[in-house]
């Protein structure tokens, strides 16, 4: 089988990283570029570590592109760890790859009108706030049709938000893109917290990509210890998530989550923006927009995630 | 004195070709560019438009650059005084010319991040929704910086709107684009219904329109005709009123226009109102002014420069 053709737009992030890397060692995926958003930290700093996230795989031939500096609408929010900024060189080490010199939404542009006139369209894995998809999407009316399916990390329906009470980081940071996105016609498979919030990487695991992922490996669990994403009194047990990875392990083994169709829609204002609603028991009369993520197979999703990071500590491949 | 540098960001529409028609006759504006955009008429048709009346005007060494399809988030919304094809009953000859092949938003960015190399900030010109500029400002920012003025026309302040109770259709067929232009730091100066339910174009005017107008005369002629409203109570006699051409008019003589500074903030979030331009008249909030609101403009003397703007086309061509 040819492998399926993948765009990762992103806003890296330690999450973010862990998808990346996970992508950047599967052979099943063709990633056609990683086009980056402000986010988690502000752009500049997004940009620095997604480079250097490509560029420590060794998958130079994989292009980087920056994209939009902040949100559609609102005004500016950045991630619970802003303050962290670019990674620093002891957690990932600085490579030698650069940013391409063409913008992330030209790239879009370009990219997926291509494809929708090969009747070949392209997989995109959306894991920061959606700016640069909602800005393409804007561009021209070509774009909607070169997307296969949008693989999303966000929204909040029954758990709780993570970074105010009612919402999803990636949603809160532009409602608006989310709107954007929700409404454009393309298939949307959703990680929501609901589901992220049930893989929680633990100690013995991240010892583990230490030990046998190579480079990558050890800047996980140097990341992972840098920023502690443990809450047992949110998750009632040890271990942090690693939200974003998720999307790229749905890509590689869907049959590691169990989801629902439903109809998804997002609140562009006022108190509660960015909040997100399901209609989990079709109380609205429209048609289902996405895929939910429900339930994911913990030990499954960390056994192939320590799968494909170990490829990069092993020599030969 | 060199020439102003100018993009004008439109949606023809009648007034548009109006506007469109005197800038090209104007030496004392160098027109890079005509980008369109969905407004007044789907996209595909006022870019047809705009070709058209390049091709009228003979000014077809002007490019012609496609914009956003759509507004940045609502359903697109049509003019009503448009007429079927956006010319009102005008059948213009299918253009010869077509649009470039850059997209109307790369084009502004490109321009504008020459004009910073160059220390030549350019002069927008917006008449219709404010798609293009809106994306352009999210994709670059920096290309703010190349934008010397965004001179506009939208808005009601004082006055109602024209589409909705409150609200102006170019602000109201995309209001988050105008909030991010709007609250960007450039310097704009607007051109709102308040300004131009003053400047009527009277059936009167348009028979001395006609009069003057040269090899344009019947086209013009029939769009004009096209614009009148036929409602005096609304606007005070026969006629419509001269929207878009007021930029070009704020452009070449900003003399017989006066202006208020104030912050303008556009409703976006609420459907009531939707649209609706707040003008911050007594510094009620604590943002600085950033709009040069046009109030009171002298229509006598607009139609003065008009009529012996669109004579130029009665003149031999060598």
């Amino acid at each position: 089988m040819s492998p399926q053709r993948l765009i990762i737009d992103t806003d890296p992030g330690v999450d973010d990283a862990i998808a990346l890397w996970l992508a950047l060692a599967s052979p099943e995926l063709e990633l056609l570029g990683v086009t980056v958003v402000a986010g988690n930290v502000p752009l500049q700093a997004t940009l620095q570590n997604a480079c250097k996230i490509v560029g420590l795989s060794g998958r130079t031939d994989v292009p980087v592109f920056a994209g939009a500096p902040g949100p559609l609408v609102r005004e500016q929010v950045y991630g619970k760890y802003a303050h962290i900024g670019a990674f620093s060189d002891a957690l990932v080490p600085a490579g030698a790859l650069q940013p391409q010199e063409e913008h992330a939404v030209d790239f879009l542009v370009r990219t997926l009108r291509q494809a929708a006139e090969d009747n070949d369209p392209v997989t995109l894995c959306v894991i920061g706030p959606m700016t640069n998809i909602a800005l393409a999407l804007g561009m021209h009316p070509d774009v909607v049709r070169g997307i296969r399916q949008i693989v999303t990390m966000s929204c909040a329906f029954t758990a709780l938000g993570h970074r105010v009470p009612w919402a999803e980081f990636n949603v809160y940071a532009d409602p608006h893109a989310a709107e954007k996105v929700f409404t454009s016609g393309v298939p949307l498979i959703i990680m929501p917290l609901d589901m992220t919030f049930q893989a929680l990487i633990c100690p013995p695991d991240i010892d583990y990509l230490r030990q046998q992922g190579g480079a990558p490996g050890t800047a996980i669990a140097d990341l992972l210890a840098a920023f502690d994403r443990t809450d047992i009194t949110r998750f009632g047990r040890d271990g942090g998530p690693v939200h974003d990875a998720t999307t790229v392990a749905w890509l590689l083994q869907p049959d590691l989550f169990s989801g629902v169709a439903a109809s998804v829609g997002v609140e562009v204002c006022g108190k509660t923006a960015g909040y997100t609603y399901a209609d989990f028991y079709r109380k609205l009369d429209v048609e289902s927009n996405a895929t939910v993520m429900q339930t994911v197979n913990e030990r499954g999703f960390f056994a192939l995630l320590k799968q494909r990071i170990s490829r990069y500590g092993d020599p030969v491949a | 004195m060199n020439p102003l540098p100018i993009i004008i960001d439109c949606d023809p529409g009648i007034d548009d070709a109006i506007a469109l028609l005197s800038a090209f006759v104007s030496p004392e504006l160098n027109i890079l560019g005509i980008c369109t955009v969905c407004g007044n008429q789907p996209l595909e048709n006022t870019t047809r438009n705009a070709l058209q009346i390049t091709e009228l005007g003979q000014r077809t060494d002007i490019p012609v650059y496609a914009g956003c399809h759509q507004p940045l988030l609502r359903a697109p919304i049509h003019g009503l005084f448009h007429g079927e094809n956006g010319l009102g009953n005008s059948h213009f000859p299918l253009p010869e010319k077509q649009a470039e092949t850059q997209h109307a938003v790369n084009f502004i960015i490109e321009r504008c991040e020459e004009a910073v190399r160059l220390d030549q900030p350019l002069t927008l010109c917006v008449l219709g929704p404010m798609t293009n500029l809106a994306t352009a400002l999210r994709i670059q920012p920096q290309i703010a910086a190349g934008i010397a003025s965004v001179v506009m026309m939208g808005g009601a302040c004082r006055e109602a709107g024209n589409r909705t109770m409150t609200s102006e259709f170019n602000m109201l067929a995309d209001p988050h684009a105008a909030h991010i232009v709007f609250s960007s730091d450039l310097t704009i100066t607007m051109l709102p219904l308040d300004a131009t339910h003053q400047v009527i174009l009277t059936p009167e005017h348009v028979a001395r329109f006609v009069n003057v107008s040269g090899r344009i005369s019947q086209p013009l002629g029939e769009l004009m005709a096209f614009w009148d409203r036929n409602d005096p109570i609304r606007y005070g006699s026969r006629g419509g009123p001269l929207h878009d051409p007021l930029v070009i008019a704020c452009l070449l003589a900003p003399a017989l226009f006066s202006t208020q500074k104030a912050r303008v903030y556009v409703e976006h979030e609420s459907e009531l109102c939707m649209g609706q331009t707040v003008a911050d008249w007594y510094a009620k909030t604590a943002l600085t002014p950033n709009v040069n609101i046009v109030t009171g403009v002298d229509s006598e003397k607009i139609f003065a420069l008009f009529y012996e703007l669109l004579s130029r086309y009665a003149e031999v061509r060598p």
